[in-house]
């Protein structure tokens, strides 16, 4: 069936175009009460835009020097550096690449023997072996959970007045940390997360994972249920578009996108494959997609977003822009049980031939591991997105993912081993600072300061989570069970009082529960957890692609004073104190070895010698009793109070310093 | 450079976020003081005088107002009169209820929003649009956008302060005041009286603050050298310059929240020797401070969980929650009067929505987002004035409306912002505080 339909776009910039509907997908749009479905149709120029076009995999650029290549990666990103005359920053010592790969792989600081052992390894695959080693610890899964978390939106309570609770919604966070430790390929992850029930029937994992599209916030007392209903598919449509499409379909809820060729019917088409699967019942949380009921119910346009405003009828279908082919939705018929439309929109969305689902990972993964993606706006690869500082690079990799089975584990593995992750972010310390890289630095800094050209590394900043985790981890206080109900660490009155009722946060009995990873820590919808919320933890309420980094007092506030510090830093102090080491030197560096994986330099050793003379003095003078003050756990015998206080200032110290949450 | 145009362009890193920036136009106000009365406190009863409803007492909402959506399945109760007297007060002859005799006596100084409507009749939802502009979760509030844009006058206290009811939770929690997709920095920070008035200001017990001082100047020193290694790098100096603003608060927030050195007279005037609204006035009187020291946008909550929503008896709950605020609130604007700060202040005062004429349970009254009160006082705005109408009972905005949008675009506008120009590029599109669509100043109360 074919009709024509002249528009009027309501941006009322783009010019009349005539509609003639893809080949049957639209079928069964009937005109409801005369009202019949304007929109402009797509065009040739539309798509022509990079992320619509169809993905094939682009030659390796050739390169004048091939030196210190190590993968294809780095031709492509050689080839602009050379077009631009500038070059590259030299590989980064041995103590910054291990600390930058466990960071980024793990979310946890190395320990100081592995330091040391890893230094010491001069086979000329001590670099591979140890990323392969990172990737098979389950460490993995619980770093990179907390990012596809902060896409999915993820939370246990359901926010607004009652923030009531979720008690499953931990089943959701363990799926994607074993998904993501078992590697499960990504179009699976996709699929299951989309129609686990559908595809798997009978898997309650599957159907588990389907909790991501209801992960969003819900106000299940709100007086409509039908508004209510009407929120949580739109919430779900946009989020389905803008994670695994990267195009931010939820701006044509209420009009046609301004920019991108998505109009308000296709919101509504992706809209009605999830409508038969979410019911909503007064008072009630939801927690996983319904399976399809057969006969659904006809979806209706929805005039500037109102529910209560139907438009004419729509057929569940895929963004006209991302379906070059036409393919359909199943739609169940009358005689068939079950219908399969969310499973149609999972298998739709993962077949190779989608151009946007493998650029919009490899962008992902791209960022977390470089601080930026190839693409600035990893959720809308649209016309209003940013294009690609390597457009052929990212269809390169978007290409090798498929081609790797779409493991995700290849696409780290492929990454890190490249020249390209390996530089240098500028000097470190330690490094023999050869002037000729201070140049080079200071003419790319110049020429790039944005470092779109990935001629050196970016230096970054440790989210709330990782800091939290690397306090527990170098005092030894960390708890490694993985896994299980969320806990919840004891939290300073002023914040509990902000709760709607005390009960809120009821702090978890068991001691060590209290020092689990952050990604296990009870995720509370309407809760600041002061370490995550200063540094810019998302608040679960709406898919965060990529988080903020602001610098600010409170950050300082909460490192220096938060009674976790300083638990931390007694607990590192007296790991300190109880070594063998009883020299001012030796327990220095130990403490440095401990929290940031090196020795003190000369100037270092200088400053806190002299620190420690003033400081032990002053506390001596002011004649405390050795209970009121800060003392290592365990405290060691032969130390004074004094002295031992002190060295609780110290442990605390190194705990703020810049280089304890930036990694090199 | 226009506060928009800054913001789009984003701050480089290391340039403090908060540093003040330039409105687009000429403001009429520089602060802002946002009195948030939690829980809806009743327009029929307060500032919104029913002749109409008072006759009709007792009797069905009249036909010829139609069906209507409540809360509580409240449209078919019989109307429920005015349970205090309006009186005209001031020159301007505003009438204002006896609920508030203090407040009354600056009546002139009122212009009272009569005609104020929004989309849920739900708390939550209507406390995140109020603050938010959206009946969603998780956008940036006023106070954020506010700061973004402007920045703050006091480099030493976060540019947006709330201090929330020690009571206990609003319906809708923190979101309320949060930053959204914006920056951090942006959010509100939660302050309370006495010697710790921000999370972990103080040291714990165990550290003097001496004893601190001294390992803050370590950190300082270390993080000094770990950043001449790495040349170039803003966002590890705009580090050393946060703990040095720590350092600062340290001091600057308790001198701010110390209240010895307010005269008898002034505490009095806020009802601090008046046990009945002791504690409202005394963080009344902690709003002045703030604004004083150059803090840009200060909210204030009145009502804990319950609050104003007087489901059951709307005299018992308003005489109570009146008692609390109206001297205070009195004592506040004769205090910003006085200091000549009222001239370029805002103040606002409302909830997140009114209630309706209709009873329920016999003497209280449901949410009512379709038409309520809301007052605005200080620079810009004009005294003494009733603007807009709701319908014979006050179940809706009848005349000038004005929906939660063009208020939030009339205080931008107050403080020389455009609210088209200020936004903030996320996820595909320029975001802003009143949406995507061209939203109506409310010209008629400006001065």
């Amino acid at each position: 069936m074919h009709r024509c339909v002249t528009t009027i776009c309501l941006a009322s910039i783009c010019l009349a175009a005539i509609y003639c509907g893809l080949p049957g997908s639209l079928r069964g749009e009937q005109p409801d009460d005369g009202q019949r479905i304007e929109e402009t149709a797509i065009t040739k120029s539309d798509r022509d835009h990079w992320s619509f076009r169809p993905l094939v995999r682009p030659d390796v650029p050739a390169v004048k020097s091939l030196a210190g290549a190590r993968s294809p990666i780095d031709c492509f990103i050689t080839a602009r550096l050379e077009d631009q005359e500038l070059a590259f920053m030299p590989e980064a010592d041995r103590r910054t690449l291990l600390r930058r790969v466990a960071f980024d792989i793990t979310g946890l600081p190395p320990l100081a023997a592995e330091v040391k052992a890893f230094v010491a390894d001069d086979a000329p695959d001590a670099f591979e072996r140890m990323v392969d080693r990172m990737l098979a610890s389950p460490a993995y899964g619980e770093r990179w959970s907390q990012h596809w978390l902060d896409l999915a939106r993820f939370a246990e309570t359901d926010g607004f007045e009652h923030d009531e609770l979720r008690p499953q919604a931990w089943r959701y966070r363990d799926w994607v940390v074993r998904a993501l430790n078992a590697d499960l390929p990504y179009d699976q992850f996709v699929r299951q997360q989309l129609a686990g029930d559908e595809l798997l029937p009978g898997d309650p994992d599957a159907r588990q994972a389907t909790a991501f599209c209801l992960s969003g916030p819900d106000m299940p007392d709100i007086n409509s249920q039908e508004e209510r209903r009407s929120d949580l598919l739109n919430e779900i449509t946009g989020t389905v578009g803008a994670v695994f499409l990267g195009l931010q379909i939820g701006c044509a809820r209420c009009h046609d996108h301004m920019y991108d060729p998505i109009s308000q019917a296709d919101f509504y088409r992706l809209r009605a494959v999830f409508e038969p699967s979410v019911q909503v019942q007064r008072g009630k949380s939801v927690d996983v997609l319904l399976g399809a009921r057969v006969p659904a119910d006809p979806s209706y346009l929805l005039v500037r977003g109102d529910w209560r405003r139907r438009g004419p009828q729509v057929q569940p279908a895929y963004p006209r822009i991302a379906n070059r082919d036409g393919e359909r939705v199943a739609v169940a018929k009358p005689d068939v049980k079950a219908g399969r439309r969310r499973a149609s929109l999972a298998t739709w969305i993962t077949r190779p031939g989608n151009p946007l689902t493998a650029r919009v990972i490899v962008n992902r993964v791209w960022q977390y591991h470089f601080g930026q993606g190839l693409s600035r706006t990893p959720s809308d690869l649209g016309t209003m997105g940013n294009e690609p500082s390597h457009p052929k690079l990212l269809d390169w990799l978007a290409a090798e993912l498929i081609e790797q089975k779409w493991s995700l584990k290849s696409l780290h593995r492929l990454i890190l081993t490249s020249a390209t992750y390996r530089r240098a972010s500028g000097r470190s310390p330690g490094e023999s600072s050869p002037s000729s890289a201070a140049d080079m630095l200071a003419k790319n800094r110049e020429f790039d300061p944005k470092n779109r050209l990935l001629g050196r590394m970016n230096r970054q900043r440790l989210e709330g989570e990782a800091i939290r985790d690397s306090m527990l981890a170098v005092s030894g206080l960390l708890y490694r069970q993985m896994g299980g109900e969320s806990v919840r660490p004891p939290l300073p009155p002023e914040v509990v009082s902000t709760l709607l009722r005390p009960n809120h946060w009821q702090v978890s009995p068991k001691p060590s529960d209290q020092f689990r990873r952050s990604v296990y820590v009870f995720v509370r919808r309407n809760l600041h957890f002061p370490m995550f919320a200063t540094f810019d933890r998302p608040d679960g309420n709406a898919s965060c692609p990529q988080r903020g980094r602001s610098t600010t007092a409170t950050q300082s506030l909460v490192l220096l004073n938060s009674p976790l510090t300083l638990l931390a830093a007694r607990h590192l102090s007296g790991r300190t104190l109880v070594a063998a080491e009883k020299t001012f030197e030796g327990r220095l560096t130990l403490l440095f070895q401990n929290a940031l994986g090196r020795a003190p330099l000369p100037d270092e050793l200088q400053r806190c010698r002299q620190f420690h003379h003033k400081h032990v003095a002053a506390i001596r003078e002011k004649g405390r009793s050795p209970k009121s003050l800060a003392l290592p756990i365990p405290l060691p015998d032969s130390t004074t109070p004094e002295e031992a206080a002190a060295w609780t200032d110290f442990a605390l110290a190194v705990l703020n310093l810049s280089e304890f949450i930036y990694i090199d | 450079m226009a506060a928009g145009q800054a913001a789009r362009a984003g701050s480089p890193r290391g340039q403090n976020p908060l540093a003040p920036r330039k409105p687009h136009f000429q403001p009429r106000v520089k602060r802002v003081l946002w009195l948030f009365m939690h829980g809806g406190p009743s327009h029929v009863d307060l500032f919104d005088p029913k002749p109409e409803l008072r006759r009709l007492a007792g009797k069905p909402l009249p036909a010829s107002l139609g069906e209507v959506m409540t809360r509580r399945d409240v449209a078919k109760n019989p109307l429920l009169g005015p349970v205090k007297p309006f009186r005209r007060h001031g020159q301007s002859g505003l009438e204002i209820s006896d609920f508030f005799p203090h407040l009354s006596r600056y009546a002139d100084d009122l212009c009272v929003i009569r005609s104020m409507h929004g989309d849920s009749v739900n708390h939550p939802q209507s406390v995140y649009q109020m603050n938010t502009g959206s009946i969603l979760m998780g956008r940036p509030s006023v106070g954020s956008w506010v700061a973004y844009g402007l920045g703050s006058e006091n480099q030493n206290m976060p540019a947006f302060v709330v201090l929330p009811e020690p009571g206990g939770g609003i319906k809708g929690g923190p979101p309320a005041w949060g930053s959204g997709f914006l920056p951090a920095t942006f959010q509100g920070t939660p302050i309370r009286s006495g010697p710790a008035p921000i999370l972990h200001l103080r040291p714990a017990p165990q550290i003097d603050l001496p004893q601190q001082r001294r390992a803050l100047s370590l950190i300082n020193d270390l993080n000094r050298y770990h950043r001449l290694q790495r040349r170039g790098d803003d966002e590890l100096d705009a580090r050393i310059m946060a703990y040095e603003l720590a350092f600062r608060m340290q001091s600057a927030a308790p001198e701010l929240v110390d209240l010895s050195r307010e005269t008898r007279e002034t505490k009095q005037l806020y009802g601090m020797d008046d046990r009945g609204c002791q504690e409202f006035g005394t963080r009344c009187l902690l709003a002045r401070r703030m604004l004083e020291s150059g803090v840009r946008f200060v909210q204030l909550y009145s009502g804990d969980t319950g609050g104003w929503d007087a489901h059951n008896g709307v005299l018992k709950n308003h005489t109570t929650y009146c008692r609390r605020t109206d001297k205070p609130i009195a004592g506040l604007l004769c205090d910003l009067k006085r200091r000549g700060m009222l001239e370029d202040t805002l103040v606002i005062w409302g909830g997140e929505f009114g209630r309706m004429p209709m009873s329920e349970k016999g003497t209280g009254r449901d949410h009512n987002p379709w038409g309520y009160s809301v007052w605005l006082a200080g620079g810009g705005v004009n005294g003494g004035m009733a603007y807009g109408a709701t319908d014979a009972v006050g179940l809706r905005a009848a005349e000038h409306k004005v929906h939660v949008r063009n208020l939030h675009a009339t205080i931008l506008y107050l403080l020389g912002v455009d609210h088209q120009e200020l936004s903030f590029f996320h996820n595909g599109l320029d975001e802003r505080l009143t949406g995507p669509t061209d939203v109506g100043i409310v010209r008629e109360i400006l001065a």
